[in-house]
């Protein structure tokens, strides 16, 4: 070290001097990249086990335990009427049926026996013979072997939630209900298999029976009414403010009030919708056009701003090449900006709606937590969404609600991870080389 | 207003009519007048916000030839080239005054909509910068949105006319489908260049055509200039006094946003008549 007090060094001296500080500089370097793959490692290592949980516990909620039974399809108990209606159907038998075909395969002794025996079976089972009759009317008279899902509690039983070492005090199924399900496994009645309900039912308190029907539905029209709204209007603000309004006071005192909307907690937004929609405006509580319009204000200035910074990403040489042709301001607008900056719009409305997608907090403002059994038909009727279902299993008290709350994340991830490819498609195809 | 055989004239359009002709006073040395002038700037003075950028020029340009501005940079030449077709209206705190006429009509005058004036002066850029489309849809854009083709046919002969002209027709009439992105910089620039007259304009402006392009590309850029001044005025700036000396019939020479001295592009080079541009091109200063 002979660093000369001042003043410029030689070049020997200066040589020397930097292969000295290199070894530092490269022994930060090799530091950095450490640290950085530690980071990376332990960011795996949570999304990891955060997949796995959620597969792990997820993945048996898209199956149930099911009953083969021997209906016999009596047209004059199951169709009083004989005309097929439903007013006929509903005025018929149908428990009484398959309470007798369960009552034929497990042969319960007494009244008691009886009672117990009849609680094995769900109560979504009449609904599924009266379907059964109505679609395959020829089949009448005959005995049909049909599938039944079986009580949340013996499908606790049969995963092994509830236990047989349990006193019986402590079971919420009998000893005499052990029995029949022991019964009807050994004879091969008991079946393990992809869950109809799941998928095709709707919302109902008795856990083999709830579905995702109804949140789906409402979760795809909530998002298209906030797509609606919130892409065009998201675009033409962030048009208007980056190429065409003036700079001034007014410009950034809307700017500024747009960046802090995006930082407005989710629930005032729903507050907002609860005071000025249903309030004011009179509209029906729960509905997807009122959930939409909230998460369209909520995803608004994420879509303002990720658009903004695509369009001021357009390098400035094409609309001057625009200009220079003798485009007009709205024709360079139209044909060469918006174009350009589609891709990082599109980014931006994604992420809105992957937001407005999980967003749980402003639908409860607005009542989409209300129980809803029937899928809706339109915008105006009540619904409720993924999110918010899944908010409302974690509720529940029956052991079966925790698989079906897994599943139900499962398929919201997978309807996540399927908007983000469509968008990753759509941009790469709109992406162009300037 | 005064009413003249039945058309409104407003008295500012015959004033600015008779100002875009006038002689003015001027420091500048050498003759900035022509006999048949396409376009004349009077007294422009131009502002970026409170910075004077330019300071009273007066010049004209005649039809049919190459006026080249030099100067060192920051001198202002590139502003004043933007200012003959409005392309300063794109930025906020640019304000121009003065007179700049095009055939006589003053193209600042509020009754003047910038869309047809850029249509009548087009302009080639610094960087080569052509459309992320297809070579026919860069070339056909103009034409396009000014509705200058009848029909696709028409179109397709306007296209490929502007790509002869610009003297890449040879070069890429196989693959006109292809990205105009994808060309080498020096055929990009004639693409602009041929951007630039399918719409078939008066003058052609053209800041520092050649900078980024290698001396081959240069050297074709330079024959296209010469050619298409048979029909166009071209007003160019270039930093290399060369492609001055070898393209341009006059020659303005830009100083810390004043015009100092023009005059034929071989009198300006052989005999300055101003130190200042003498140094300029004598590598002195600049």
């Amino acid at each position: 070290m002979n660093r000369s007090k001042q003043g410029l060094l030689s070049p020997e001296q200066a040589t020397k001097q930097v292969q000295e500080t290199i070894k530092r500089r490269n022994k930060q370097e090799k530091r950095f990249r450490f640290y950085g793959r530690i980071a990376i490692a332990i960011a795996l290592i949570f999304l990891v086990t955060l997949f796995a949980t959620i597969l792990s516990k997820g993945i048996p909620g898209f199956f149930q335990y099911y009953v083969t039974l021997d209906v016999e399809l009596d047209r004059e108990r199951l169709d009083p009427k004989g005309d097929l209606s439903t007013g006929s159907l509903y005025s018929g038998d149908a428990r009484g049926v398959v309470r007798d075909a369960l009552f034929a395969a497990v042969k319960p002794e007494g009244r008691s026996g009886k009672r117990a025996a009849g609680k094995m079976i769900s109560s979504g089972s009449e609904e599924r013979i009266r379907k059964f009759v109505q679609e395959n009317p020829d089949l009448f008279g005959t005995i049909q072997p049909m599938r039944f899902a079986l009580d949340d509690d013996i499908d606790s039983f049969l995963r092994g939630f509830i236990k047989r070492e349990t006193p019986e005090a402590d079971r919420r199924i009998n000893d005499r209900v052990i029995g029949y399900v022991d019964d009807l496994n050994a004879r091969g009645r008991i079946s393990y298999n992809v869950s109809d309900y799941l998928f095709f039912g709707s919302a109902s308190r008795d856990a083999e029976m709830a579905g995702i029907k109804g949140a789906f539905v409402g979760s795809l029209m909530t998002l298209a009414v906030c797509l609606v709204l919130s892409f065009p209007i998201g675009v033409a603000t962030a048009v208007y403010l980056e190429e065409i309004a003036k700079k001034n006071r007014i410009t950034e005192f809307i700017e500024i009030n747009i960046n802090n909307l995006a930082a407005v907690p989710s629930v005032v937004f729903g507050i907002l919708g609860l005071a000025i929609f249903i309030g004011i405006f009179g509209l029906p509580r729960s509905i997807p056009l009122i959930g939409g319009v909230v998460l369209a204000l909520m995803t608004l200035p994420t879509i303002i701003i990720s658009s903004r910074a695509a369009i001021r990403a357009v390098p400035p040489s094409v609309r001057d090449a625009a200009y220079g042709v003798g485009a007009s301001r709205m024709q360079t607008i139209f044909h060469h900006v918006i174009p350009l900056a589609l891709p990082g719009m599109l980014t931006g409305t994604i992420i809105g709606m992957a937001q407005a997608l999980g967003e749980t907090a402003p639908l409860l403002m607005i009542g989409m937590v209300a129980f809803i059994v029937d899928i809706p038909n339109s915008v105006m009727d009540p619904g409720t969404v993924l999110p918010v279902q899944i908010f409302m299993w974690a509720d529940f008290a029956e052991r079966m609600f925790i698989q079906k709350t897994s599943a139900a994340i499962i398929v919201l991830l997978a309807f996540l991870v399927g908007m983000n490819a469509f968008a990753i498609v759509l941009r790469k195809r709109l992406e162009r080389r300037w | 207003m005064q009413k003249y055989l039945g058309i409104h004239i407003s008295n500012e359009e015959i004033e600015s009519d008779t100002m875009s002709k006038a002689e003015v006073h001027t420091d500048t040395v050498g003759d900035i007048y022509v006999d048949d002038a396409r376009m004349t700037a009077r007294k422009v003075d131009v502002f970026y916000g409170d910075k004077k950028a330019i300071d009273d020029v007066s010049l004209d340009i005649a039809s049919k030839e190459v006026v080249s501005l030099i100067g060192p940079s920051g001198c202002g030449k590139s502003t004043f080239l933007r200012c003959l077709n409005r392309m300063n209206d794109t930025i906020d705190s640019c304000r121009v005054m003065g007179t700049i006429a095009l055939d006589g009509q003053n193209i600042y005058d509020p009754s003047i909509d910038v869309v047809p004036l850029r249509a009548r002066v087009g302009m080639v850029f610094q960087k080569p910068n052509p459309f992320p489309k297809s070579i026919y849809d860069n070339v056909a854009y103009g034409p396009r949105i000014h509705g200058l083709a009848a029909d696709k046919a028409h179109l397709d002969a306007i296209v490929e006319e502007a790509l002869q002209r610009a003297g890449l027709w040879a070069e890429v009439h196989d693959r006109l489908t292809q990205s105009g992105t994808g060309l080498s910089g020096g055929q990009q620039q004639r693409l602009c260049i041929a951007r630039a007259i399918a719409v078939s304009p008066e003058v052609i402006l053209m800041d520092e055509p050649c900078s980024a392009l290698d001396p081959i590309a240069t050297a074709k850029i330079e024959e296209l200039i010469n050619e298409l001044s048979a029909e166009y005025s071209i007003v160019i700036v270039t930093h290399s006094m060369q492609q001055a000396a070898r393209i341009s019939q006059r020659t303005a020479y830009f100083h810390l946003g004043k015009l100092i001295e023009v005059g034929q592009t071989k009198d300006v080079f052989t005999n300055p008549l101003n130190q200042q541009t003498e140094a300029y091109i004598s590598g002195k200063i600049g």
